[in-house]
């Protein structure tokens, strides 16, 4: 390599060499996502999934909604599914659970009362959530309910007491933030369709900077109450890229208070 | 003159806003309805805004009902170490309260006692930083 | 079997007390009449905060803003400052009251004892402030007269509840904070809560998040600009930007939606704060409180945080309240008893 141009144009050609070596091994280059000030692949921003799994994590096509006024939109939207390999391996009896989750969706379900949508729910519910990061600490911040989890960095230890986000704590493998969470309680569901779990939930993600603006995302759910094996569900989530783009409120209780609370309002007044 | 001013002060430098503007519990328990129960302990709800403890109440004739008793946030505790080990399931607690006003087994825990006589809980004067369980 | 957690109130207070002192940094405050203000504890060496990996200011941890001081100076006080020995007079008589013996079959007496639960203050850290009240400005520590707009909304307000009846008749006739939609104190301003006080702060290089413990709300400040949102946008927490003016965090917030009014305020307050960590374990803050439909003036007042011991386990207010279901369900039973007992007496005279 003489000239100086000649050095110039040759980073570029190893680049692609190695690019096209990787390509026929079958694995594009790794991104090295830029970093944070402390030196960690930089997670921030305000992500979304482009996926229907709120819907069904499972592959599924379109069909009615739960509700005939609403007509269209309502209407479950068809999606290929996160889930990889197969059904979901429900348990015996779980597997009637699940089907009578089905059908008593719309008093079951937890996201039609504002409840805390759990994990990995909360991830691919079709409103953003924002990452914030710190040295020692990974918050996660869901539009839907204000929802929070907090992934702790260092200190780990175990669950005080069960919740509905969990208790996260996460580590870094190279480019990949690893989160193992478990105090879980047994009241979330993992999709309007019913899909569900126990308090022995245990979940282990892994969240890698796949490019500038979107991340690929992994999550092992084992839950030998439920499952009879663990299984593992992929998604990409995408960076919301407007201008100004930003979480806003959804306090959505104050959406269903007369939901739930309806039946109870002395006789005679109205609801608001 | 200072000493009535400090006296007049002690009064209302109380901040107006604490635990019981919250929520009226009168309102929800009945004042005419003391109780004592004792029973076993069969779950502990580390729930917000109030923790709830589901205690097994054997009936003279043999039969058990179980009762749900309204305590405070457990958040507090938690950062003093309280964890959900650290009260047993099998427990034998005694509990003085109030009947809840809508005629379920339900009340509110105003003391909650262990068999020896000591309370459920001693909150510590200080507040060192808990001792965390290592994660397995 | 009533017999209090009394042993609490004979706590050495240093041991619970973080010493904050008059803030260097209020602008426009007075001390009120001559006296000197107690001395700062930084005279002698000036803290150097110190910096994230961004090289911001840190503010990272759990604070707590629970405190005895009240919001406005009581009526026979006239100073801005106690003495350490008043405080902790005022202090020890404060935590009895909190610990004290409620009067058996009263209704003061239905309630779990929180100490129980170390929820009252005296169990948890608490900021040693020596101030007659939070508010610095006006120097008399009352917040200034209403205007007559201000006078009217709170008029129509009461009147308001009362045309929606009782409490007990619907969940929306409830407090919010009973209804788990947001604790009155969380605001902003953030004001103490009474109990679960605590804040956590996580920094990123463009955003502040302050975790509000109870129904985790997560105040999430971008830092340096960004569109406000329109007018027509608006927000419990309204909608805050910030930015660092040396070393104190400076938080706008506009676009409140009127439904947490604080202290009577419109939808058109706007909030600043000022935040500014004056020690290790002190967090200085500060808001002004600017709603000239409500106000004949600006207020100001200083509410310092001390740290506070994580974590902060989630606090689920909605999805385990079981107390709104239970007191409607008790009034509608306590409803059908009376008619029934009228409708009997009816029916024997």
């Amino acid at each position: 390599m003489g000239t100086r141009y000649g050095g110039l144009l040759a980073a570029p050609a190893m680049l692609a060499v190695c690019s096209a070596v990787l390509a026929a091994a079958g694995q594009a280059p790794a991104y090295r996502a830029p970093r944070t000030a402390d030196g960690k692949p930089n997670l921030n921003g305000i992500w979304q999934t482009i996926s229907e799994a709120d819907w069904d994590v499972e592959g599924h096509s379109a069909a009615p909604g739960r509700v005939l006024a609403l007509g269209a939109e309502d209407a479950v939207v068809p999606g290929l599914g996160v889930v990889e390999g197969g059904p979901l391996p429900y348990l015996p009896a779980a597997a009637s659970k699940r089907k009578e989750n089905f059908e008593k969706r719309l008093t079951a379900d937890p996201e039609i009362k504002c409840y805390l949508p759990g994990v990995p729910r909360a991830m691919y519910l079709a409103q953003p959530f924002q990452i914030i990061q710190s040295a020692t600490h990974v918050m996660m911040a869901f539009q839907y309910a204000g929802a929070i989890r907090t992934v702790y960095m260092t200190n780990h230890t175990d669950a005080p007491a069960d919740s509905w986000m969990g208790w996260s704590n996460g580590r870094w493998e190279g480019e990949t933030l690893v989160i193992d969470s478990t105090g879980f309680n047994d009241l979330s569901w993992f999709d309007r369709s019913g899909n569900f779990h126990s308090d022995a939930l245990h979940v282990v993600e892994r969240i890698t900077a796949a490019g500038p603006d979107h991340l690929n995302y992994e999550a092992t759910i084992e839950d030998p109450k439920v499952f009879s094996r663990p299984w593992k569900m992929s998604l990409t989530l995408y960076r919301r890229k407007e201008k100004g783009a930003r979480l806003l409120e959804f306090r959505c209780v104050e959406f269903v208070e007369e939901l739930i609370y309806g039946q109870l309002r002395k006789p005679g007044t109205k609801a608001p | 003159m200072q000493r009535a001013i400090v006296a007049a002060g002690v009064g209302l430098l109380l901040m107006a806003g604490t635990l019981r503007a919250h929520h009226a519990f009168s309102s929800e328990f009945d004042v005419n309805k003391p109780l004592t129960l004792k029973g076993t302990l069969v779950k502990w709800e580390m729930i917000n805004p109030h923790s709830w403890f589901h205690l097994e109440v054997k009936q003279p004739d043999g039969t058990a009902i179980e009762w749900m008793i309204e305590g405070g946030s457990p958040n507090s505790l938690i950062r003093q170490g309280v964890t959900k080990n650290s009260i047993q399931v099998g427990m034998e607690l005694t509990i003085e309260g109030y009947a809840a006003k809508d005629a379920t087994n339900k009340a509110v825990g105003r003391n909650f006692v262990l068999p020896d006589g000591k309370r459920l809980f001693v909150g510590s004067t200080s507040t060192p930083d808990p001792a965390p369980a290592p994660a397995k | 079997m009533r017999h209090r957690f009394i042993a609490s109130l004979g706590l050495p207070l240093a041991a619970v007390v973080v010493a904050v002192m008059a803030s260097p940094r209020v602008a426009g405050q007075t001390a009120g009449p001559a006296k000197p203000a107690p001395a700062k504890p930084a005279a002698t060496k000036k803290y150097t905060v110190p910096r994230t990996p961004d090289g911001q200011p840190d503010f990272q941890g759990f604070w707590t803003n629970s405190t005895y001081v009240p919001l406005e100076r009581p009526d026979n006080v006239q100073k801005a400052f106690y003495t350490d020995q008043e405080f902790e007079v005022a202090v020890k008589a404060a935590a009895a009251r909190e610990a004290e013996q409620t009067e058996p079959g009263t209704v003061a007496d239905v309630h779990y004892d929180f100490s129980q639960f170390g929820l009252d203050r005296s169990q948890s850290a608490f900021v040693k402030n020596l101030r007659t009240s939070l508010i610095v400005d006006p120097p008399n520590g009352k917040m200034p007269p209403l205007t007559a707009e201000g006078q009217k909304r709170a008029a129509d307000r009461a009147a308001e509840r009362r045309r929606m009846g009782a409490t007990t008749d619907a969940v929306q006739n409830m407090p919010i904070g009973t209804r788990c939609l947001i604790m009155a104190g969380s605001g902003p301003p953030m004001m103490s809560a009474g109990y679960n006080s605590n804040y956590q702060i996580v920094q990123s290089a463009n955003y502040v998040m302050i975790l509000v413990e109870m129904i985790h709300d997560a105040r999430i400040i971008p830092l340096g600009g960004g569109a406000p949102l329109p007018d027509s946008m608006r927000q419990w927490m309204g909608d805050s930007r910030g930015h660092w003016e040396g070393d104190t965090l400076v938080i706008e917030t506009t676009n409140f939606n009127g439904k947490n009014p604080f202290r009577g305020s419109s939808d058109r307050m706007r909030v600043t704060e000022r935040l500014t960590r004056t020690d290790a374990n002190v967090l200085s803050y500060q808001f002004t409180i600017d709603d000239p439909a409500t106000w004949t003036a600006p207020w100001t007042a200083e509410a310092p945080m001390t740290r506070s011991v994580g974590p902060i386990f989630e606090h689920a207010c909605h999805e385990g309240n079981y107390g709104v279901a239970n007191t409607l369900a008790g009034a509608r039973l306590e409803e059908k008893k009376a008619a029934a007992a009228a409708a009997a007496k009816k029916g024997a005279n």
